[in-house]
């Protein structure tokens, strides 16, 4: 460490010395305008070719440039959302007039290569999928992952349940581990936020897992569910450890970059959005309706009271999860610089979505502040930060074994029994026997509110210690911290008929997760153009911490009304910490030859983490990038690039380091003994090599854009647990063994078909289809830790040539019973019953724009998979499934050792449509007095239509929450909903 | 501007220099093998012996020790409709080494021998300011008696599979040894304890609280002069069967095991008094709480084979043990009687077991004088117990009658407080068609456990090994 810090010294002091030489040269003046309206277009940056010289456009597109002689030079100008250009300026002109085209398909991005270095998509090396704000807010979401849904090729973004709040899964390339980190991490300016998931205690009452605390069933979210969409200025997501080396042993899942909105030269604008909406059910379990007593009867249930009710067939789902709940978002950000070289951004969201059961909903508040100062023309500072507040109740759904879940007694239940509140006030006691909960009294006495306050903010200083010609080099010092405290009740009183089995009825979960996660880094960066290159030398080094602390208090025996914990006749407490760091150093660097056609980009990180079994231990984690765009073009051909990148990244152990004592307790005296799970001190992260290859393709003067990507993805030294002889004292440990190889192809083809006048239509269709496969396994094949009901239902299984992602059941049998009947359990045959990950994602975005008319969709495809409908299971089992032959086949089958409840869960979904109008600016300057520079008005709607096979509630569904593996439990889940909302925009 | 460049300059050496960071995380969630290193203390002592102890229960309590045993004895059925390897992989077919019925009396086991050898290696670092030497030793022969007591539960149920002998290294998989291997070992191991306990002087006492079942159960073992009598009592029980080993027996130490057992009991044949037959050490179990620890016996699944209680003498006390019960039947078994703790109750869930108490070393004394012709000593132990329960004294002068007559004693003495019956039968060569009937038509009359799967999959076997000795 001190061998590197003297050497970034004198690196400094070298860099300090030779800043010396600024050669006579002369001021390029000039305007940059939008092609077609000749608008300006502030904020250009506009560079001199060859030079690392270059500068900003003012708010009137003005700038001012100065090149280093009198001779011709080439003038660059670039700008987000517009296709860059280079201008010859001949020997002695001092103007220069430029004007930009919009960039519709997004052909050219600043594309991440570092944590400081960027590189233009035409020449990047990797598909980097980068978002913008624009795309990613199109229609609003109740959380950020919602919006990505269908917009990333080799995602797969899948939503756990309906219920508000969030609870979504974000999957790219595949699988790339069994038992470690299986998330992308988020990095949020340079800060790296958490994405736990934390259980709210509902398993206190449910008794999914059993025991007195949560659980993987707790319909958990995964907390970047509290991120604002409308503050982020781009996404940009590096699909795989070829451009996420980076990340060192965090970065094997891919990372998912955010840039948040920052205050711009120019006038101040005030952004003011107003949406209103709603949600309904969008899809429903077939209930049976019980035509006669008799029938009832026949069923299995008590048909007391059939002849005299009133209503012989309820719609339960339909009188349960029947609102239409009034949502709104309120956003306002204000944006802007002052003259002094303050640049701000302040924006601020108040949010409420309501749930289909009328107690459920999902509120958030945020306010952001981005403020960045320029000392001088070399110091930059900038803090950004936002405070978040979310309020989310999201009721009961997911497994349970209490009663509890509204699916649960639905299915248990004839339909000719009305459940709903009577007129005095009470509700119908619940007619099953063991328990006499009632669906409609646990919406409405039992709570599970779920307040979470989060803290983001992150500072940033910037040196410039060379500005030059022919050099740049500076130092960016950047830190943050994301620091949340997740509070969660669940409130479950006495006088709750489900209470009554209970021992001492009454149940309160108070949890409380304290999470920090701070980031430190630094970057020195260099950059030295020469006639026939420009290089990138970037160094540096960073620091992660990430403390948690997750406390709950379980009461049993409260009295109604009583919210205290500590008023239970019994309590019962749990409490998990961890502490872990991370330190790193990288170097990289960028060669940018052969007139801007070849990239070539070497780069390392060497990570250390308290989790590896030396923490002192430096893992290495190189990467290896080439790009060229061809000289010669085919016709019609604009551009036509070839890439290929190599890259590694780790996944750092979780635990296994330590042999841990476990404590036993003998007469009242606590003991402690080694534990069976033996320590591994050698233990190190799993490590994923991948390396990818594809080209980028621009066709008919940037009318059509098509880029295809190949990866193979290779983790070694999976983390794995084995079984060890247990005459040794223990019987079992962590180890490194093991690969996993996953290939998988993107293909993405960008087109406008149509641009006449005022109409243009802009149409992008991706595909990914990826499979990964296990192909050493040093331990005997297992069903992974990720939760499951067994084989007789379908289970994940993890085995030497086979694919990660397949799906284990119970289906056929050797020989059937003497009757034919039924398949004893010896004969039944344990078999691999197909994939449970799609064949393949499509996603169509289309957007057609007329004027001030735009009309847009989205409409995400996946074809196959396999899905564990276990919903059906009650409904069948009960007989209370609408369809009756088919629940009798099912059960026959069933009886039969054959896995009915396995479904193919493809499905098509319109993810996105929206419908917008630009008012004229007559009318909104009448509307708004003046005041208003432009105002839009949108129909939109999210998820508005299905079609699949599957017959559950949704394909999409886990009663797990997030899983690396095995996600395809579908049990008795929230329903999901269809959105729609209207939206006025206006821009002060 | 030179101001600004200053501060920079500062604040990126500032950041280089966090580098520094302690890079080292110690877990704070639960304690390390880690803290056994370094000074002991009492009170980590006290921690590591109760957790010792209590791993050493918790084994004992499991089905393999008491309930499969007395099971494969003959003594007991634990008959559950829906679980009918109680049935079929005991007295129907053979223990399956991946299922509950061929894996116990091992991992447990093994699991309190690493707790043991942890605590014997941290007593190394046993500090003067902490600890006197002659408490250092007498926790060390306490606790090499306690691993003695682990490994001879595991050769007893495995006999000719046989055991493997865990050393201080935690990665070492160490050979399946021979039952005489592991016999003679346990024997060294015992002798070593008492040489420890010996260094360490009668008078000392053990530097932690020990569980109430060592001290309240008519001797307080927590006094080194009462471990050497534990220490010794069990030396005499292992020397006894490692001199009547059916496959390899040393009829030498017949006369070693009964000046042992005597050095044990303190009397000579027959005269132990009645009064002392329950002094001895044992567990003691608390159901509920965070502790949790019911014994396993108490189990509405479970019944006395009918034999038991045909078998039973006229008007021998120990005839209470017996109780009806609803009836219980199944897989071609059927009862409708019980032991008396192993009704189902929070009372019987409290109910202690012994490990080793004077009136087994009684009986053991007079099984070895049997077999070493010593009819007229063994008449007088085995009617000092006889007599207790009200029964006439008896009388015999072979060891076939000798060996019935203990037999008995033992079976109604013991009943459902471990393998004693086990073990006698199979050492006899009892434990067969000739002296039993069969239980089911398919009855193996089961002499040994198998090595546990998972033993047998970290060796990459499919099979018991052959032992080496």
């Amino acid at each position: 460490m001190t061998r590197i810090r003297s050497s970034v010294f004198s690196l400094l002091l070298l860099a300090l010395f030779s800043a010396s030489a600024f050669a006579q040269g002369r001021r390029i003046s000039g305007r940059v305008t939008v092609e077609g309206s000749g608008e300006p277009l502030a904020n250009a940056s506009v560079s001199v070719v060859g030079t690392a010289l270059g500068t900003y456009t003012d708010d009137q597109g003005r700038f001012s440039v100065t090149t280093p002689d009198n001779g011709p030079a080439t003038l660059r100008v670039r700008r987000i959302g517009y296709i860059q250009k280079s201008v010859a300026v001949p020997a002695g002109a001092t103007e220069s007039n430029i004007g930009l085209a919009r960039d519709i398909l997004q052909l050219e991005t600043q594309v991440v290569t570092g944590t400081a270095t960027t590189v233009s998509s035409v020449n990047a090396a990797n598909a980097v999928t980068v978002i913008n704000s624009e795309k990613l807010n199109k229609v609003p979401a109740q959380t950020i992952d919602y919006a990505l849904q269908g917009k990333i090729p080799g995602a797969l973004v899948t939503q756990n349940s309906g219920a508000p709040g969030g609870g979504v899964q974000i999957q790219l390339r595949g699988i790339s581990t069994i038992n470690a980190s299986f998330q992308p991490i988020y990095v949020i300016d340079g800060v790296i936020v958490d994405n736990s998931q934390i259980a709210n205690g509902i398993n206190a009452i449910t008794a999914a897992a059993g025991g007195n605390f949560g659980s993987t069933q707790d319909v958990r979210v995964n907390r970047t569910a509290d991120l604002n969409p409308n503050d982020i200025e781009t996404i940009q997501i590096l699909k795989g450890p070829s451009a996420s080396s980076i990340y060192g042993s965090r970065g094997t899942n891919g990372v998912i970059i955010i840039t948040t909105k920052q205050g711009q030269a120019g006038q101040t604008t005030l952004d003011f959005t107003q949406r209103f909406g709603s949600a309904a059910i969008s899809n429903k379990i077939g209930i049976r309706c019980f035509s006669s007593g008799a029938e009832v009867d026949a069923a299995g249930f008590d048909s007391t009271g059939f002849g005299a009710a009133t209503n012989k067939c309820h719609d339960y789902q339909q009188e349960l999860y029947g609102e239409h709940p009034f949502n709104y978002q309120t956003i306002a950000s204000l944006r802007g610089a002052t003259p002094g070289g303050t640049n701000f951004y302040l924006s601020g969201l108040v949010q409420h979505d309501g749930g289909l059961v009328h107690n459920d909903n999902y509120n958030k508040q945020s306010i952001r502040a981005n403020v960045g100062q320029k000392f001088g023309g070399r110091l930059t500072a900038r803090v950004n930060s936002e405070l978040i507040h979310s309020l989310t109740e999201r009721g009961i759904s997911g497994n349970d074994n209490t009663g509890i879940n509204p699916y649960t007694l639905f299915s248990e239940q004839p339909s000719f029994l009305d459940l709903r509140r009577q007129a005095d006030g009470t509700f119908p006691v619940g007619p099953i026997v063991a328990n006499t909960s009632n669906p409609f009294q646990n919406a409405e006495l039992i709570k599970t509110p779920e307040d979470v306050f989060r803290m983001l903010g992150s500072g940033s200083l910037a040196y410039d210690f060379i500005s030059t010609d022919r050099q740049k080099l500076d130092f960016t010092l950047n830190g943050g911290v994301d620091s949340y405290s997740d509070h969660a009740k669940v409130i479950s009183p006495a006088t709750a008929y489900v209470e009554q089995v209970n021992a001492n009825p009454g149940t309160i979960v108070v949890g409380d997760a304290n999470i920090v996660n701070a980031t430190l880094g630094g970057i020195l960066r260099h950059q030295l153009v020469a006639n026939a290159f420009s290089a990138t030398t970037s160094a540096g080094f960073g620091q992660v911490r990430r403390n948690t602390d997750v406390i709950e208090n379980t009461g049993r025996g409260i009295f109604p009304g009583v919210t205290n914990v500590s008023s239970a006749t019994q309590i019962f407490t749990t409490e998990s910490q961890d502490i872990v760091k991370s330190s790193s150093l990288f170097g990289q660097e960028e060669f940018l030859t052969l007139s801007e056609r070849l990239l070539l980009t070497a780069g390392v990180t060497a990570e250390r983490t308290s989790n590896n079994g030396d923490p002192k231990k430096y893992y290495a984690y190189p990467k290896f990038s080439a790009s060229y765009r061809l000289p010669f073009l085919p016709p019609k051909t604009d551009e036509l690039k070839l890439r290929l990148a190599y890259g590694r990244a780790g996944n750092q152990p979780l635990s296994g380091k330590y042999t841990f004592l476990t404590n036993l307790i003998e007469e009242g005296v606590t003991g402690f003994r080694a534990s069976t799970a033996k320590g591994f001190p050698g233990i190190k992260p799993e490590t994923t090599s991948e390396i990818e290859g594809g080209l980028d393709w621009t066709l008919f003067t940037g009318r059509a854009r098509f880029s295809a990507t190949q990866f193979r993805k290779q983790t070694d030294n999976l983390l794995l647990t084995a079984s060890i002889a247990p005459s040794t004292g223990f019987t079992s440990q962590t180890i490194n063994g093991g690969q996993l190889v996953t290939h998988g192809t993107e293909l993405e083809l960008g087109m406008t078909p149509i641009r006449m006048g005022q109409l243009e239509w802009i149409s992008n269709t991706t595909y990914s289809s990826n499979k990964g496969k296990v192909t050493q396994l040093p331990v005997p094949g297992f069903i992974p830790a990720s939760g499951s009901f067994g084989s007789r239902f379908g289970n994940a299984f993890i085995k030497q040539g086979q694919l990660i992602t397949v799906l284990q059941a119970i289906n056929g049998c050797t020989a059937l019973n003497a009757a034919g009947t039924a398949c004893p359990s010896a004969n039944r045959v344990l078999t691999f019953v197909g994939n449970s990950a799609p064949d393949y994602e499509m996603g169509f975005s289309n957007d057609l724009n007329f004027g001030s008319f735009h009309f847009s969709s989205l409409v995400d495809w996946r074809k196959g998979g396999l899905g564990v409908n276990l919903t059906n299971d009650y409904f069948v089992g009960a007989g209370t499934l609408a369809d009756t032959a088919r629940a009798t086949k099912m059960l026959s089958d069933f009886a039969k050792g054959i896995d009915v409840w396995v479904e193919n869960s493809g499905f098509v979904k319109i993810r996105e449509l929206t419908l917008g109008y630009d008012l004229p600016a007559g009318l909104a300057t009448r509307l708004f007095q003046g005041r208003v520079q432009s105002a839009r008005v949108e129909l939109s709607g999210r998820n508005l239509k299905t079609w699949t096979k599957y017959t559950g509630l949704d394909p999409e569904v886990s009663n797990f929450g997030n899983q690396p593996l095995g996600r395809f439990q579908d049990v008795t889940p929230y329903p999901p909903s269809r959105l729609w909302y209207f939206t006025i925009n206006t821009t002060f | 501007m030179k101001r600004y460049s200053t501060i920079a300059l500062a604040v990126a050496v500032a950041a280089t220099a966090a580098c520094k960071d302690n890079a080292v995380v110690n877990p704070i969630d639960a304690p390390t093998v880690g803290a056994l290193s370094g000074a002991l203390t009492r009170v980590t002592l006290q921690q590591l012996a109760t957790g010792a102890l209590a791993q050493d229960r918790g084994s004992a309590n499991a089905f393999a020790y008491a309930i499969e045993t007395g099971i494969l004895a003959r003594d007991v059925y634990r008959i559950d409709a829906s679980e009918p390897r109680f049935v079929q992989e005991t007295l129907g077919g053979n223990p399956d080494p991946g299922s509950f019925s061929g894996s116990g009396a091992w991992q447990g086991y093994y699991t309190a021998m690493r707790a043991e050898n942890n605590l014997i290696l941290a007593l190394a670092n046993a500090p003067a300011s902490q600890f006197t030497a002659a408490e250092v030793n007498a926790t060390r022969g306490f606790i090499r008696t306690m691993k003695a007591i682990e490994l001879w539960r595991v050769i007893e149920v495995h006999d000719t599979v046989g055991a493997t002998i865990q050393t201080d290294d935690v990665d070492a998989v160490t050979p399946v040894r021979c039952k005489t291997a592991v016999l003679a070992y346990i024997a060294a191991l015992l002798d070593s304890a008492n040489t420890d306990l010996a260094a360490a002087g009668g008078t000392t006492v053990v530097p932690f609280k020990m569980p109430s079942g060592f001290t309240a159960f008519g001797r307080d073992y927590s006094k080194v002069s009462n471990l050497i009598l534990f220490n010794r009592g069990w030396k005499g029980k292992v020397d006894y069967y490692r001199a009547l080993d059916r496959t390899s027996p040393t009829p030498a130490l017949f006369a070693t095991a009964i000046t042992e057992l005597t050095t044990a009991l303190g009397a000579g044949p027959g005269a132990v008094p009645s009064s002392q037959f329950n002094t001895g050490a044992y567990y003691v179990f608390v159901p509920g709480g965070s502790e949790n620890t019911p014994n396993t016996i108490s189990d509405s699944k479970i019944g006395l084979n009918p034999l038991v209680q045909d078998s039973v003498q006229a008007g021998d006390t120990r005839a209470s043990k017996i109780v009806p019960r609803t009836a219980l039947a199944g897989f071609g078994l059927s009862t409708t009687i019980t032991y008396v703790f192993a009704v189902a109750s929070t009372a019987n869930q409290s109910h202690p077991l012994a490990i080793l108490r004077d009136e087994e070393l009684v009986l053991l004394r007079a099984q070895a004088e049997i077999e070493a012709g010593q009819f007229a000593n063994a008449v007088l132990d085995v009617n000092s117990v006889r007599t207790s329960y009200g029964l006439t004294a008896t009388a015999f002068a072979t060891q076939a009658a000798g060996r019935n007559a203990v037999l008995y004693e033992k079976r109604y003495s013991f009943l459902f407080e471990g393998p004693q019956r086990f073990d006698d039968l199979r050492e006899y060569k009892m434990l067969n068609a000739t002296f039993h009937r069969p239980e089911t038509s398919t009855d193996p009359f089961n002499a040994a456990l198998p090595l546990p799967r998972a033993e047998l999959n970290a060796r990459a076997l499919t099979t018991n090994p052959a032992c080496t000795s």
